[in-house]
């Protein structure tokens, strides 16, 4: 039963790429696999040096300026195409955090970088209880079918 | 607490000729590894610490976590890459034979095709990929593509990489895609199915998402995600936000997002999400806002307010206020900053203050960091309100693409009565990166 159903999506997945062919794909230019220039450390904004809209994310520059408004809605631009993301960060950026299994929590392995937004700075085994009470769905979204390493402890 | 090992253990050589090997790379990589298409990596954490054992002695942990990401693209001259991503760990103390000391996972590992236009791609082997309403991690393939007139379509398929923790089958097929529609500066709408055979509460998961990104005016965005729930024929969460990016300074959003808990975690594969650890017929109405405004070349003031309903008494209403200040400085090299938040809650149980203030400090080669941060329960957890965490660092650029800097953390929470614990990180980069890390 699986076979044949990964048999059927490889077959869509070949006739897909076969009708969509070269000359049936927008010709706007994409997002460059790698911004051109070295990027400073701190959280970047755009609008230095771009002003209209992203030929690629077909979004305006000004959108992913890294504020923390940015930081805390950042998932609502990803999920319409993670290229223009890329194009600044590692392809293994977004891992440091959406991994299946971890040990470390990212607030540990960038301990050196405390102006980086993290969730779980401090003991937060503890606060989870509180934030976990009157918010789960905020835990679902990282944790609800991947990296629950750390909830075997108590949770089983 | 800290326990200096100085025994000639063989997992601690194993452990010192693998750093030393990382450390060597450079040396030992031909040239054309160095060329600009390909990257390397490396992250080596070595931890101490000391942990309680009820019954038992103290037990002295070493791990030492070793992080790699390798990346290679323009493959034969075209628009293809290979991405990978994993990690490992040992522990070189004696006495920590949990899971016989060793651990580890690969993250990613996968061949990545760019199109010139349009934004097609192609994935094939192991990723996260996010793509309207699904976020995933699969062993599969993922393609995407869209057309002169702003019509777009991606599929994806393959096999789930998740971890149980209720040793039921994750689930051996994911497959769905994504239909939508963007127009340049001014909109994209999408609809996405996913489909994920497994055991989920003895149901299938299977999902209906819609997502809505739309700038009816310049600076002024409005955006959207809501899941329907084809097990439960339910709509298991939605989330509205309208922000304004309008003025240079200011940075502004609010928005209003919903879930039902029987609806959104039937897909829950952690048991934290099932009952009896939560009351399934529950549900949660979030009005949250967040402002981000730039005071001064340099000072931001950033604050939120997040209002969160429950149908339940239990857990009941609660509300969370922030704000903070952030000050970058050192030609930007450096950021200091304070917050505060509080938590007013219906039950006392929920209510909390968090109080944090950081900074860095940048000079030659050298940059040390400081951070604090103290949270205080209104009712006491295990006969405790107050817990406070400082992390101090030090690091050294020690060669352009090699860094070290070492951690002492100083923990008093709940679970720790005077805790401290030790990091030694090494930071290898080789290759040419341009763009943020």
């Amino acid at each position: 039963m699986m076979r044949r159903k990964a048999f059927a999506l490889v077959m869509g997945a070949i006739a897909l790429a076969m009708f969509m062919g070269c000359s049936a794909i927008s010709q706007t230019e994409s997002v460059p696999p790698k911004h051109p220039e070295e990027l400073a450390g701190m959280r970047p904004d755009c609008r230095e040096c771009h002003e209209d809209v992203s030929t690629g994310a077909l979004k305006p520059y000004a959108s992913f300026r890294h504020s923390t408004v940015f930081i805390k809605q950042h998932s609502m631009y990803a999920s319409q195409g993670q290229n223009l993301c890329a194009s600044c960060h590692a392809p293994s950026f977004c891992e440091t955090c959406h991994i299946r299994q971890d040990e470390l929590k990212p607030s540990t392995k960038m301990g050196d970088r405390p102006g980086r937004v993290f969730q779980h700075r401090g003991d937060y085994v503890v606060l989870h209880q509180l934030d976990g009470r009157l918010d789960p769905g905020s835990c679902f979204r990282c944790h609800g079918n991947k990296n629950d390493t750390r909830c075997q402890a108590c949770h089983r | 607490m800290r326990d200096a090992r100085l025994g000639v253990d063989p997992r601690l050589w194993t452990g010192l000729c693998c750093a030393a090997l990382l450390l060597l790379l450079p040396a030992l990589l031909p040239a054309p590894c160095q060329a600009a298409d390909i990257t390397l990596s490396s992250r080596s954490y070595l931890l101490s610490y000391q942990r309680d054992v009820t019954g038992g002695d103290d037990k002295n942990y070493v791990p030492l976590y070793e992080y790699l990401s390798a990346d290679a693209s323009n493959l034969g001259d075209m628009p293809i890459s290979f991405h990978f991503y994993g990690w490992g760990r040992v522990d070189l103390a004696d006495d920590t034979n949990d899971d016989n000391g060793y651990n580890g996972d690969l993250g990613s590992a996968y061949f990545q095709y760019l199109h010139p236009t349009g934004n097609a791609e192609m994935r094939l082997g192991r990723f996260f990929f996010t793509e309207g309403t699904a976020a995933e991690i699969m062993d599969g393939i993922f393609l995407k593509a869209r057309t002169p007139v702003g019509f777009g379509l991606s599929v994806f398929g393959g096999v789930p990489v998740e971890r149980s923790i209720t040793a039921t089958d994750t689930g051996d097929s994911i497959y769905g895609g994504r239909l939508f529609f963007a127009r340049s500066g001014f909109t994209e709408i999408g609809v996405t199915y996913l489909m994920e055979n497994g055991d989920f509460q003895g149901d299938d998961r299977e999902m209906v998402g819609g997502d809505l990104w739309v700038q009816p005016f310049k600076g002024v965005e409005l955006s959207g995600r809501a899941s329907y729930n084809v097990s439960t024929s339910a709509l298991a969460q939605q989330r509205y936000v309208l922000r304004l990016t309008s003025i240079s300074r200011l940075d502004v959003a609010a928005g209003y997002e919903e879930y039902k808990y029987k609806d959104l975690f039937q897909t829950a594969l952690n048991s934290a999400f099932l009952s009896p650890s939560i009351d399934p017929n529950d549900e949660a109405q979030i009005v949250f806002a967040t402002v981000d405004i730039e005071v001064a070349s340099g000072w931001t003031v950033e604050g939120g307010v997040k209002a969160i309903q429950h149908d339940a008494s239990d857990p009941g209403d609660a509300t969370r206020v922030e704000a903070g200040l952030r000050h970058a400085y050192n030609d930007s090299k450096d950021l200091c900053g304070l917050s505060a938040a509080i938590v007013s809650a219906d039950q006392a149980e929920n209510e909390y203050q968090e109080y944090r203030i950081f900074g860095t400090y940048s000079m030659d080669v050298w940059r040390f960091t400081l951070d604090a941060l103290t949270q205080r329960y209104k009712e006491e957890i295990s006969g405790i309100k107050d817990a406070y965490q400082v992390v101090g660092t030090a690091g050294w650029q020690v060669l352009p693409y090699l860094k070290l800097s070492g951690d002492v953390t100083y923990t008093r929470s709940p679970r720790f009565t005077e805790d401290y614990a030790g990091l030694v990180r090494a930071s290898l980069d080789l290759g040419t990166t341009t763009g943020g890390k």
